[in-house]
């Protein structure tokens, strides 16, 4: 495995605003007294404020026609067919406990022993995504209106494997949908302090998680705007983190912070964590529409995923958890351990929109009686990992052929 | 809603006198009357609400057909699938894996007769009601309900247990399970009793919950026009009378106006919460002086266990306040027989609690000790000794053998890997979102995805 420059990203310049000691009731105070005023041409800018709901979220890929220059080798192998080639229907009568169950310690204890199968990963040069660290670097890619130094080495994890392609991206499209379905997912985004949507200085920026369904179009497939929402403070706590930004041209962009949300898929209640977090949206009075780049946790991403999708789920869109753990490992490239240097985290973004809506001032109330909210942290991973050279001895004579044919 | 929030501030003390559970002292639910065949009787169960038993007491279950991924599973009307010739290998119903992997432990297999006796009817049965009989292939007769065969489990020891299965439809990739059968709860035209891991919650026939208020006095409701936009009042038919058959009266109809009449249960008058946004809803419970109904309340944890918010709902925790895990298993064979019960395979579990090793599966997930004197205080919480090193049940004589705290027959568990209460990162752990081969957190309140049921089985 080929060892990755780790990089310390600018650690020293991001604000950890995770809301230990912060008090909530600050947040009405920046509204402004005057409710009824309005920013020009904006109507649903509120006394310096406007929110909005999040209606769909994807891992940022960047694809071309038929895969041609991102995968030109082709995609990944998913379960099924991994399966098939470690253990061919060759009449040897195998048993359950050694092949399928091995493969679901495999799954659930992940180590970073090499893939039995060559991973493949998109070539092209362009990735959506933001500059994270500020700096152009050999990996980085370059966005496809022509800015360099983007961050985005999920997208090489990711970009190849089926399940997170358009189109045909079982998670691209289940993930996506379920942002809106389950309430669990709703997140309010809030700007306080807004004087213009075209560009406003100084502006806070809260994230919350409301409680209410979003107002959709005829068809279900688009959003309303305009729709009321409560904020969730009673199990919602951890997702209540204040960001600080500025509007510039229209485009709302917020200082690096830890962030965490919540992404449940298939009624388990998950959620995301990003180091180092930046929102990149172009507003409009009735929506948002943009980037979220940061580095992903890659212990609270990867028990996202195996919670929420059986290896059958994973199948659907040819995803091999563990090979995909694996090149997590490998690309990592943020956030060391302080003990083993290992990188934790891997520069990540996210495609998102939002509607407009409004929250409810009774809402806003109860928000003030909470005097500490609890900070949100991410998954530290399985408390006792297998080692690489257990993992080295499972199926050890498969393996073996496997690196002889490859 | 600022109603909610002294209630919440009270809350944030994690303990169970602040939790969805209560004292055991209450009510059971009561049944409608229905025909029975001769020396089957309906028992009156802790979590699962009134079933049948047979004349021993046990639980009576069926196994009805399940459409899985790659097949189906179960019995359909009159024939049971349920054999005493032990499967060997899988049956690939549940992809990706295929089938045709010799299952584990072959030479210790059950048969599902051995695990699922068939509840035999005497050559001369006749129908009666809902009941009627099958022929088995050995000639013998099987008492069949609704046309399925009904069998009894070999796990239940007393009157009342129903360690077999659970009464409740789970759906997504869960095994084709069985079920415990019993008579139709005695609510009124519009209502129905839900199963839930608190107790047995009193739903209308659309899934919503209904709740009573503590302004209320007995037969009569205080809920003026201004309350009863957020809380619905249940109306019942105006010239409707009370069901026949209670033979506790516990429901009426109290008059709200003229001629306009309100369901009671037990003398509370009933209403709908409006901000309620799905079913099996607590959230009118977070209002001071508004209540959740049940017909029966569950059995409490045993001292020390506290309750927990998540970003879901609530658990149920240790005394240092670690999430409550309990384990699901049903194996991919034809049979569709259970591997969660410590008198089953434990393959299954030794994998995705320590990835095949048993020391570091007691370690990643620690049984829940009980202490020496510790006494069961309940059939559903029970005290239960076993070999660490292989997770079997043994006797309490066994050299280095565990107490440990049980729920349903089965052991409970916390993670390693949750470091704060409320934490809840095993919830999932394991094949099919844990509820194959894995974990589930124990859910007292789950606001967004119906996840506080009663555990495995």
């Amino acid at each position: 495995m080929a060892k990755r420059t780790m990089r310390r990203k600018r650690l020293g310049l991001i604000a950890v605003v995770l809301l230990s000691s912060f008090h909530v009731a600050s947040t009405n105070s920046q509204s402004g007294g005057d409710s009824a005023s309005t920013v020009k041409g904006a109507s649903t800018v509120k006394g310096g404020t406007i929110a909005f709901a999040l209606t769909s979220l994807r891992w940022a890929t960047y694809l071309t026609p038929d895969g041609q220059v991102d995968c030109p080798d082709g995609v990944n192998d998913g379960p099924r067919e991994q399966f098939a080639a470690l253990f061919p229907g060759d009449g040897k009568g195998r048993a359950l406990a050694d092949t399928q169950l091995q493969r679901e310690v495999q799954n659930w204890f992940p180590t970073t022993a090499p893939d039995y199968f060559k991973f493949r990963e998109p070539r092209g040069p362009h990735a959506l995504g933001l500059n994270l660290d500020g700096k152009t670097d050999p990996e980085d890619f370059t966005s496809p209106q022509g800015e360099p130094g983007i961050d985005n080495q999920l997208y090489r994890v990711l970009g190849c494997i089926n399940s997170y392609r358009d189109a045909q991206g079982t998670n691209d499209s289940l993930n996506s949908l379920e942002i809106v379905s389950d309430g669990y997912n709703r997140l309010l985004v809030e700007l306080n302090g807004v004087t213009s949507l075209e560009n406003s200085d100084n502006v806070e920026v809260m994230l919350y998680r409301g409680l209410d369904p979003l107002y959709t179009t005829a068809d279900g497939k688009g959003f309303l705007p305009g729709g009321s929402q409560r904020i969730d403070v009673r199990w919602g706590q951890k997702f209540i983190q204040r960001l600080k930004g500025k509007i510039v041209n229209g485009v709302l962009t917020t200082e690096p912070a830890d962030v965490a949300f919540p992404w449940a898929v298939f009624a388990l209640p998950t959620d995301e964590y990003l180091r180092g977090a930046s929102l990149r949206l172009d507003l409009t009075a009735t929506s948002a529409e943009g980037l979220i780049g940061g580095f992903a946790d890659i212990e609270t991403w990867y028990f996202q995923l195996m919670s929420s999708q059986s290896t059958h789920c994973q199948s659907y869109g040819q995803l091999a958890s563990m090979s995909l753990y694996k090149a997590m490992r490998r690309l990592a490239d943020g956030y060391p351990d302080p003990k083993t240097g290992a990188n934790t985290a891997i520069s990540s973004a996210l495609r998102a929109t939002f509607t407009q809506v409004y929250i409810l001032p009774e809402s806003k109330a109860e928000l003030a009686n909470i005097k500490t909210l609890q900070r949100a942290e991410p998954y530290r991973g399985p408390p006792n990992p297998r080692s690489v050279a257990e993992e080295m001895g499972d199926f050890a004579d498969v393996r073996a052929t496997l690196t002889k044919a490859d | 809603m600022p109603r909610g929030v002294g209630l919440l501030a009270a809350c944030i003390v994690a303990t169970l006198a602040c939790s969805p559970l209560r004292a055991d002292d209450n009510p059971k639910e009561v049944s409608r009357a229905v025909p029975l065949p001769p020396g089957v009787r309906v028992e009156a169960t802790e979590l699962d609400g009134p079933v049948f038993a047979d004349p021993a007491g046990k639980t009576l279950y069926r196994w009805p057909l399940r459409q899985l991924r790659n097949g189906q599973a179960g019995d359909r009307a009159g024939s049971s699938e349920c054999t005493d010739v032990p499967s060997v290998v899988s049956a690939g119903l549940m992809s990706p894996y295929p089938g045709g992997l010799k299952l584990p432990d072959l030479d210790e297999r059950l048969a599902c007769t051995q695990m699922w006796p068939p509840f035999l009817a005497d050559a001369d049965a006749q129908p009666v009601g809902k009941w009627s009989t099958i022929k088995r292939k050995d000639g013998s007769l099987q008492w069949a309900y609704e046309g399925l065969p009904v069998y009894t489990s070999y796990l239940d020891q007393l009157p009342g247990d129903v360690f077999g299965g659970r009464a409740d439809k789970r759906g997504g990739d869960t095994p084709a399970m069985r079920a415990p059968i019993g008579p139709p709860p005695d609510v009124p035209p519009g209502f129905a009793v839900k199963t839930m891991s608190t107790g047995r919650l009193l739903v209308t026939d659309k899934g919503r919950s209904v709740y009573a208020s503590d302004r209320d006095t007995p037969q009569k409701s205080n809920c003026d026009a201004t309350c009863a936009d957020t809380w619905v009042p249940l109306l019942g038919p105006a010239y409707s009378v009370v069901p026949q058959g209670s033979a506790r009266g516990e429901w009426s109809l109290i008059e709200r106006s003229a001629g306009i009449k309100q369901w009671a249960y037990r003398g509370q008058p009933l209403y709908e919460y409006r901000l309620d946004t799905g079913s099996n809803g607590f959230r009118g419970s977070d209002v001071p002086g508004w209540h959740n109904v049940y017909t029966q309340r569950a059995p409490s944890p045993p001292p020390g266990f506290t309750v927990q918010d998540t970003t879901a709902g609530q658990v149920l925790a240790d005394q240092h306040g670690k999430t409550i895990y309990t384990y699901f298993c049903g194996d991919d064979s034809q049979d569709q027989l259970g591997c969660d019960h410590p008198r089953q395979e434990q393959a299954y579990r030794l994998v995705v609690c320590g990835g095949g090793d048993p020391e570091r599966c007691l370690q990643t997930f620690p049984y829940v000790p009980a202490a020496q004197d510790a006494k069961p205080t309940s059939r559903s919480w029970s005290v239960m000794t076993i070999d660490p090193r292989t997770g079997r049940s043994v006797d309490a004589q066994h050299p280095g053998a565990l107490r440990v705290w049980a729920y349903r027959d089965r052991p409970v568990y916390t993670y390693a890997g949750d470091r704060r209460p409320g934490d809840t990162f095993a919830n999932g752990h394991g094949e099919f979102r844990g509820l194959r081969n894995g974990f589930r957190a124990f859910w007292l309140r789950d606001d967004f995805f119906n996840q506080d049921q009663p555990g495995p089985g």
